[in-house]
C-alpha cells in the first residue's frame, strides 16, 4: 500500500506513563501488542484496513516482539490462522470487515469454536453498518451465538476499547473460546487518547518457537470429539465466561436518581445514548445520568444475574440495540421471565427495528420511550422538546431549500484505468444490444451507480463470473461478468475461473488488473508488480488463468476503448462456445499518481524536463448535449457557466485536476461525439530542443496568423 | 464558547473525498490538543474518498481538571461521535450543495450554528448530465442560510485557494479561525499548519487570506451566469451598414443581441449572410409588431436565429480553432507558465455527414440515402489527432477554415436554409395567432445541438414537436395557447433524456388526440 504510517508506528513502541493520540483502530493495534500476541493476519477493508496498514509498515517492531504478521488473500484465510491457538498457548488476533468478511471466515470459525482455544484468539470485526457503510447491512451478532464465540462491543472510548482487548484474550483463555470484538466505523476512526503500557512478548513466537507438536483428538473436528466439544461449549466454556465478565466488572453500570426505568445499550451505543439524554436535559457531558445505565461492552454472552439486578424494582427499561433481528431484547425478555420479574423491556418500536443508531435516531426513541413510561421526576414537556424542535426545523430547511438536493453518490477517481471499459461497453451497447453484467466488489461496483448505471447483480467479493452461472445458460446473449484482481485472487480464481472451465461455461469474464486492491486503500496483492520492497510479487493472473485451461485469453490496455471495443466485440460476438477472458490491464490512477508524484516533483526541482498532460475543451465548439459526460463520468470533466452571450445552458469543461489519462478524447472518438476536445501537452524544464522546435512553429504561425483570408 | 466547561462544542464538517477534510479534521485536533482542550473527532471515509460526500465530526471541551486517566480528576467528558441537531455550534461546507445537505438535515440552527461554506459548486453527476441545465439553484441555499445560521459565512473558497496556491482545506480553516468561535487562538491554528510540514507556505498563505475575509466580512457569495459571460463582439468595420439597420429598423430591446448576430454571421460567412439574418428577422418583427409585440420575440429569434444560422461544421470547428485567443486562453486554462511550450492536439472525427456538406445536393443525397440504408450512415468516419500548435496540423485547419467561402454550394447549407425558413415562417404565422405559441416554437431551436448522431437526434426532436404540436396549432386545429404550454413541456421532455423517451410520452396522447378527432 502507499500510504505512509511511520507516525503511527512510533506510537506502537510507546509504554509505561506514556500516552497514546490517535485512531480507535489504531489503539487496537496498540493493544494487541501490550496483550503479546505471536501472530496477526487479516483482510484488508473498511474500516478496519489501518490495523494491518500500520503493522505492514512496523517490520522492525513487529521483528523484536517476534510477531508474526500475514496479509492473508481472504477472511477464510486469516480465521484459519486462528488453528494456532488451538494447540498452543499463543495468543493470535486476526481482522476484517463484517459481516462480509465473517461470511467468508465462517467455516474455520465454526471448527475453530468447536475445538476451543488454549492461547487467546481474537477478532477484530469492523462493523459496518449504517451511514459510510459500502456493503450489505447485517449484524455479527448471529456468527457469536451460532457458534458460541463471544462478542465484545466497546464504548466508543479508547480507553475502554483498548481495555477489552486486553481483557479480552484472558476472557477467552480462561473460557478456551475464540472472542469477536466489534467495532462500528466512527468508533474505528474516533480519534482520542489512552495512557499506553509496555508491549509484551508471547510466550512462544517467530523468536521463541514451540519445538513439540500437540497431538489432542479432543481438538480435533471429528465425531466424536465433535459431540464433546458441543457439550463443552455448554457446560463449562459458558459458565466460565459469564464468571469472568462479572467478576472484571466488563459491563459497564452508571447509577441514576430516576429509578423507576433504566437503559440497557450496547457498550458501542453509550455515547449516542448519552448525547440523547444531555439533549432531554437528563443527563451531564461529563457522564452523569438521572437515569441509570447498563452498557454491555459484552453482548454475548450476557450475565442473568447482572441483567435481572439492574431490572428489578423498575417498571421499564430502554433497550438500545441498533439493527436487526432484536437478539439483545429478545434474550433480556427471556432473562426477566426466568427471574419472574415484571419489568417491561421497550427497544424495538419506539426505536428503528432497521438502520444505524445516531444520535438522533436514539432521542426519538428516548423522547417516546419516556412518553410511553411517564417517569417518576421527568419533566416530559422538556424532555420531548427537542426532537419536536428538530423536527419544525427540518421542515423548515426542506421548505427554503424547495427542492431535494442533487445526489452525491461516489464513483471512479479522475483518471481511473476502470472507468474505459464501462465506456467501452455503454457505447458497444448501442451496437450489440445490453446484456446482463455480473458485476463483482471492487472500486468497479461504482459502474452500477451513475452515470454507467451498468452491472444486474453483486454476490460477493470474486464472485463475479460464479453468479453468472445461473444466468449465462438462461440468457438470449453472452453474458459479462466482471471481477477485480482483488477479487480474483481473493474467491475468483476457484470459484469463478475453476467453476466455469470445469462446467464448460460460455460467457465473457473481465479481470480488471490494477495491481492492488484499490478499494481498500491500495494494498497489494500476489499478482503487484512492484510489492513493499520493490521486488515482483511473482503470481501472475494471466499464468494462472492460462493454467486452469482457458483457451481464449486476451490482454487489453484500458483506455484505449476503440481496442478495449473491438476485443470485448469478438468476445462477445465470435464463434463457438467457452468462456473468454479479457485481462484489462492498468494500474490504479490514484496508486499511481501518489507513486509518481513524488518523482516527478523531484525532476522539476532538479531542473529536468517533464511533460504534463492535460484535457480540455472549446467552449466555443462545445454545444453542451453532455454525451462525453454520460460516457465517462470523470470527476474533472464537469459543466460551467457558458461564456457564449447568445447561449444559456451550461458548457462542458475540465478541471484542472485532469490527470491526463485520455478518456475523454478516446470516447469523443469511440462514440463520434464532437471535435471540442483538445489535449494539452505541457513541457516543463524545455530542453533546447523544445525550445527550439517551438520557436520555429511560434514563428511560423504567428506570421500565418497575422494574415487573414 | 460560553459555556464549554460544561458542554462540548461541536463542530461538523461536510467534504467531498480528495479535498483534504482529513488534514484539516487532523489540524484542528491538533490545534485544540495544544490548547488544553479535551477533543475527539471521528468520520466516515467509506469509499467516499472517490468523491463522494462524507462527513467529520470533532467535539471539544476545556480541560480543566480532566485527564487522559486517572482516579482523583474530574472524569472525561462522554463525547458524541455523531453531530445532533441543535448542537452543532460549527457546521463547515466545503461547498455550496454540501452547505445545503448540511441544512436539509438539520444540522445549521440558528441558536448556535456559525455555517461556514464555499460557495464554488463542484456539480453532482445529475447535474452533470442533464442535457441542458440541470444545475440546482444555489441562491436558494444561500437565502437558507441567511435565515437558519446564528451566523453564516459564505464565499468562494475555492477561488481563494487556488489564488494562493493550496488547497480548500488550508481557507476553510482560516475562516474557521476568523470566525472566533473556537478557544484558539490564530497563531495555534498556524502551528498545527507547520507541524503537518506540507506546503506550509501555500497553506499559511491560505489560512491567512480565509481569515482575513471573514475578519473583513465583504464576502461575496454568489457570482451570477450573467457576470461570467464574454464580452459582446466589436463590430468589424464593414458591417457598420448592418448595425445601423439594427439601430433603426428593430426595437430597443432586441438590438444588442442583433448586433451580436450580425458580427457573428459576418465572421462566420460574409456580409451578404449576416445580412440575410436582418431580413429574416424583418420579418418577425412585423409580424410581433402587429400582433402588439414589444421586441421581445425578435430579440428572443435573433437569437436563436443567429446560433441556428452559424451551425456548426467543419469549417467553423477550423475557425473557432483557430481563433487568436484560444492559444492564451488554454495557456491560462492549464497553467502553463511563460516559457513552457505548449503542444495542442485536436481529436477530430469527421464522417459522412461533414464529407457530404460541401458536395452539391444531387450527390450529397443520393449519397447519404444510400448510407442510410446500409446502415453506414454512423459507421462511416475517420478520427484524426492534430497538432494544431504544428505547421502542418495548423495549415490542414487553416485550409478547412478557408473552405468556409464554397459552403453556400454545399448541401448541408442549402439543406439548413430552407429548414431556417420554414422554422421562421411558422414564427411568423404563431406570431399572429398568439406571441407565446411563436416564443415557444423560436425556443425548439435549443434543441439542435451537437454533431453527428447527437444533431441528428436534436433534429428528430424538433421536427416531432413542429409536426405534432406546432403545425396543428398553425392550422388552426389546436387551440393556440395550449400549444404553446405543450410545446414548452415537450421540449423540456425532449431534454429529459438522450433516448428520447421522455419526449415520446409528452407527445404520444396528443397525436392519439389528434388521429383519434380526425
Amino acid at each position: 500500500m502507499e500510504r505512509s504510517f511511520s507516525k503511527e508506528v512510533k506510537q506502537l513502541r510507546l509504554g509505561d506513563g506514556d500516552t497514546f493520540h490517535g485512531e480507535g483502530i489504531l489503539a487496537v493495534t496498540k493493544a494487541l501488542l501490550q496483550s503479546g500476541v505471536s501472530y496477526v493476519g487479516g483482510y484488508q477493508g473498511a474500516p478496519i484496513s489501518h490495523l494491518m496498514d500500520v503493522l505492514v509498515d512496523a517490520e522492525d517492531l513487529l521483528s523484536e516482539l517476534g510477531v508474526h504478521l500475514e496479509t492473508s488473500t481472504s477472511e477464510a484465510a486469516a480465521a484459519a490462522m486462528l488453528g494456532a491457538s488451538i494447540n498452543y498457548p499463543i495468543r493470535g488476533a486476526v481482522t476484517w470487515k463484517s459481516t462480509v468478511g465473517t461470511n467468508v471466515a465462517s467455516d474455520a470459525l465454526s471448527n475453530l469454536a468447536s475445538a476451543g482455544v488454549t492461547g487467546g484468539a481474537m477478532m477484530i470485526l469492523g462493523e459496518d453498518y449504517g451511514e459510510g457503510s459500502s456493503i450489505l447491512q447485517e449484524r455479527t451478532h448471529a456468527f457469536a451465538t451460532k457458534s458460541q464465540m463471544w462478542l465484545l462491543d466497546p464504548r466508543p472510548d479508547l480507553e475502554t476499547i483498548v481495555t477489552m482487548v486486553e481483557k479480552g484474550f484472558e476472557l477467552s483463555e480462561c473460557s478456551n473460546t475464540p472472542v469477536m470484538l466489534e467495532l462500528r466505523i466512527r468508533a474505528c476512526h474516533v480519534h482520542g487518547a489512552f495512557p499506553t503500557s509496555d508491549n509484551k512478548v508471547g510466550e512462544y513466537n517467530r523468536n521463541r518457537t514451540i519445538k513439540e507438536p500437540s497431538h489432542d483428538f479432543g481438538r480435533i473436528t471429528l465425531p466424536p470429539s465433535t459431540y464433546a466439544q458441543e457439550k463443552h461449549k455448554i457446560e463449562v466454556r459458558m459458565p466460565e465466561a459469564i464468571k469472568f465478565i462479572r467478576e472484571n466488572q466488563l459491563n459497564d453500570h452508571f447509577d441514576g436518581d430516576i429509578n423507576d426505568v433504566g437503559i440497557i445499550c450496547q457498550g458501542g451505543l453509550y455515547n449516542a445514548t448519552l448525547r440523547a439524554l444531555v439533549q432531554a436535559g437528563l443527563a451531564e457531558a461529563s457522564g452523569d445520568s438521572r437515569i441509570p445505565i447498563l452498557a454491555l461492552n459484552v453482548t454475548y454472552p450476557l450475565v442473568p444475574d447482572e441483567i435481572s439486578n439492574f431490572c428489578a424494582g423498575k417498571s421499564a427499561i430502554l433497550m438500545v440495540e441498533e439493527g436487526q433481528p432484536d437478539y439483545l431484547e429478545e434474550a433480556i425478555n427471556v432473562i426477566l421471565r426466568k427471574a419472574d420479574l415484571q419489568t417491561k423491556v421497550i427497544g424495538k418500536g419506539p426505536l428503528p427495528m432497521a438502520g444505524e443508531y445516531t444520535a438522533e435516531v436514539v432521542l426519538r426513541g428516548l423522547s417516546e420511550f419516556l412518553r410511553q413510561t411517564a417517569p417518576k421526576g421527568v419533566d416530559l414537556a422538556v424532555a420531548t422538546a427537542p426532537i419536536q424542535e428538530l423536527d419544525q426545523h427540518k421542515a423548515k430547511a426542506m421548505e427554503l431549500l424547495g427542492d431535494v438536493l442533487p445526489a452525491r453518490p461516489p464513483t471512479f477517481c479522475t483518471g481511473c484505468p476502470e472507468r474505459p471499459l464501462f465506456s467501452a461497453i455503454r457505447i458497444l451497447e448501442k451496437d450489440l444490444g445490453p446484456t446482463h453484467v455480473s458485476c463483482d466488489i471492487g472500486c468497479h461496483t461504482f459502474s452500477t451507480l451513475p452515470p454507467f448505471n451498468l452491472g444486474n447483480t453483486v454476490l460477493g467479493y470474486g464472485l463475479g463470473l460464479s453468479s453468472a452461472a445461473g444466468v449465462a445458460p438462461n440468457f438470449d446473449k453472452r453474458v459479462i461478468s466482471i471481477m477485480g484482481d482483488g477479487g480474483f485472487w481473493h474467491n475468483g480464481v476457484t470459484n469463478g475461473v475453476g467453476s466455469a472451465l470445469f462446467n464448460k461455461a460460455d460467457g465473457v469474464l473481465m479481470v480488471i488488473k490494477n495491481g492492488y486492491t484499490s478499494a481498500t486503500g491500495w494494498q497489494y496483492l500476489p499478482s503487484t508488480l512492484r510489492a513493499r520492497e520493490g521486488r515482483a510479487t511473482g503470481s501472475s493472473i494471466e499464468g494462472v488463468i492460462k493454467s486452469m485451461g482457458a483457451n481464449w485469453l486476451r490482454n487489453v490496455p484500458n483506455y484505449k476503448v476503440g481496442s478495449v471495443m473491438k476485443t470485448l466485440r469478438q468476445a462477445l460476438t465470435g464463434q463457438g462456445k467457452g468462456l473468454r477472458v479479457i485481462v484489462a490491464d492498468s494500474e490504479c490512477q490514484l496508486a499511481k499518481q501518489r507513486r509518481v508524484g513524488p518523482e516527478v516533483a523531484a525532476r522539476l526541482k532538479n531542473g529536468q524536463r517533464d511533460v504534463r498532460t492535460r484535457f480540455g475543451i472549446d467552449e466555443d465548439t462545445c454545444t453542451g448535449d453532455r454525451a462525453c459526460i454520460r460516457l465517462s463520468g470523470c470527476p474533472s470533466l464537469t459543466i460551467k457557466a457558458n461564456p457564449d452571450p447568445l447561449r444559456s445552458d451550461p458548457v462542458t469543461t475540465v478541471l484542472d485536476t485532469c490527470v491526463g489519462c485520455g478518456l475523454c478524447g478516446e470516447v469523443a472518438h469511440a462514440a463520434v461525439l464532437c471535435p471540442s476536445f483538445y489535449k494539452v501537452d505541457i513541457v516543463r524544464n524545455p530542453n533546447l530542443w523544445d525550445r527550439f522546435k517551438d520557436g520555429m512553429h511560434r514563428r511560423l504561425l504567428g506570421d500565418a496568423t497575422r494574415v487573414r483570408i | 464558547m460560553t459555556d464549554m466547561d460544561t458542554k462540548p462544542i461541536g463542530l461538523l464538517i461536510a467534504a467531498m473525498g480528495g479535498e483534504g477534510g482529513g488534514v484539516l479534521r487532523q489540524w484542528l485536533v491538533d490545534a485544540a490538543m495544544a490548547h488544553g482542550l479535551a477533543v475527539q473527532s471521528t468520520s466516515i471515509p467509506g469509499v467516499a474518498q472517490r468523491t463522494g460526500a462524507t462527513t467529520y465530526y470533532l467535539e471539544m471541551q476545556s480541560d480543566k481538571g480532566t485527564a487522559v486517566s486517572g482516579s482523583n480528576t474530574k472524569p472525561r467528558p462522554v463525547m458524541s461521535l455523531y453531530p445532533l441537531a441543535g448542537n452543532v455550534d460549527i457546521m463547515v461546507a466545503s461547498e455550496l450543495i454540501e452547505a445545503g445537505r448540511a441544512m436539509q438535515n438539520g444540522f445549521v440552527t440558528p441558536n448556535c450554528t456559525t455555517l461556514i461554506a464555499s460557495t464554488h459548486r463542484v456539480f453532482a453527476v445529475g447535474e452533470r448530465t442533464a442535457m441542458a441545465d440541470g444545475r440546482f439553484d444555489g441562491t436558494r441555499v444561500v437565502k437558507a442560510a441567511d435565515s437558519l445560521a446564528q451566523r453564516a459565512v459564505l464565499f468562494d473558497m475555492e477561488a481563494m485557494a487556488h489564488e494562493n496556491g493550496s488547497v480548500i482545506n488550508s481557507v476553510l480553516l482560516g475562516a474557521i479561525a476568523g470566525s472566533n468561535r473556537l478557544p484558539i487562538p490564530t497563531e495555534g491554528f498556524e502551528d498545527a499548519i507547520r507541524e503537518t510540514g506540507r506546503s506550509v507556505e501555500a497553506n499559511l498563505a491560505a489560512f491567512r487570506a480565509g481569515f482575513a475575509a471573514v475578519e473583513r466580512g465583504d464576502l461575496k457569495p454568489l457570482t451570477p451566469d450573467s457576470e461570467l459571460k464574454r464580452p459582446w463582439r466589436g463590430d468589424p468595420p464593414m458591417v457598420e451598414q448592418l448595425q445601423h439597420r439594427v439601430r433603426d429598423e428593430f426595437p430597443g430591446p432586441a438590438r444588442t443581441v442583433l448586433r451580436e448576430g450580425v458580427n457573428r454571421l459576418f465572421e462566420y460567412q460574409n456580409l451578404a449572410y449576416a445580412e440575410r439574418y436582418l431580413q429574416r428577422l424583418t420579418r418577425i418583427e412585423r409580424a410581433e409588431l402587429a400582433a402588439g409585440g414589444h421586441g421581445e420575440l425578435v430579440r428572443d429569434t435573433g437569437q436563436y436565429l443567429a446560433l441556428w444560422m452559424s451551425y456548426e461544421d467543419v469549417m467553423r470547428v477550423a475557425q473557432a480553432k483557430l481563433d487568436r485567443k484560444r492559444q492564451a486562453r488554454i495557456r491560462a486554462e492549464v497553467g502553463a507558465k511563460p516559457g513552457e511550450p505548449v503542444r495542442i492536439r485536436e481529436y477530430l472525427k469527421p464522417g459522412l455527414d461533414e464529407a457530404t456538406a460541401l458536395m452539391p445536393g444531387w450527390i450529397a443525397r443520393p449519397v447519404l440515402a444510400a448510407a442510410d440504408k446500409a446502415g453506414w450512415r454512423d459507421r462511416l468516419n475517420f478520427g484524426m489527432t492534430i497538432t494544431s500548435t504544428a505547421l502542418w496540423g495548423y495549415s490542414l485547419l487553416r485550409v478547412l477554415s478557408v473552405l468556409r467561402f464554397a459552403r453556400p454550394m454545399g448541401h448541408r447549407y442549402q439543406t439548413e436554409q430552407v429548414l431556417i425558413d420554414d422554422w421562421i415562417g411558422n414564427i411568423a404565422k404563431a406570431a399572429a395567432l398568439d406571441l407565446n405559441l411563436a416564443a415557444e416554437i423560436a425556443a425548439c431551436q435549443r434543441l439542435l445541438k451537437g454533431y453527428g448522431q447527437t444533431y441528428q437526434h436534436g433534429w428528430q426532436s424538433f421536427s416531432q414537436i413542429m409536426d405534432a404540436l406546432a403545425r396543428p396549432a398553425l392550422r388552426g386545429d389546436m387551440p393556440a395557447a395550449d400549444a404553446a404550454a405543450a410545446i414548452a413541456r415537450a421540449r423540456e421532455a425532449a431534454l429529459a433524456d438522450p433516448e428520447g423517451t421522455a419526449l415520446q410520452k409528452a407527445i404520444e396522447p396528443i397525436k392519439a388526440k389528434d388521429l383519434a378527432a380526425e
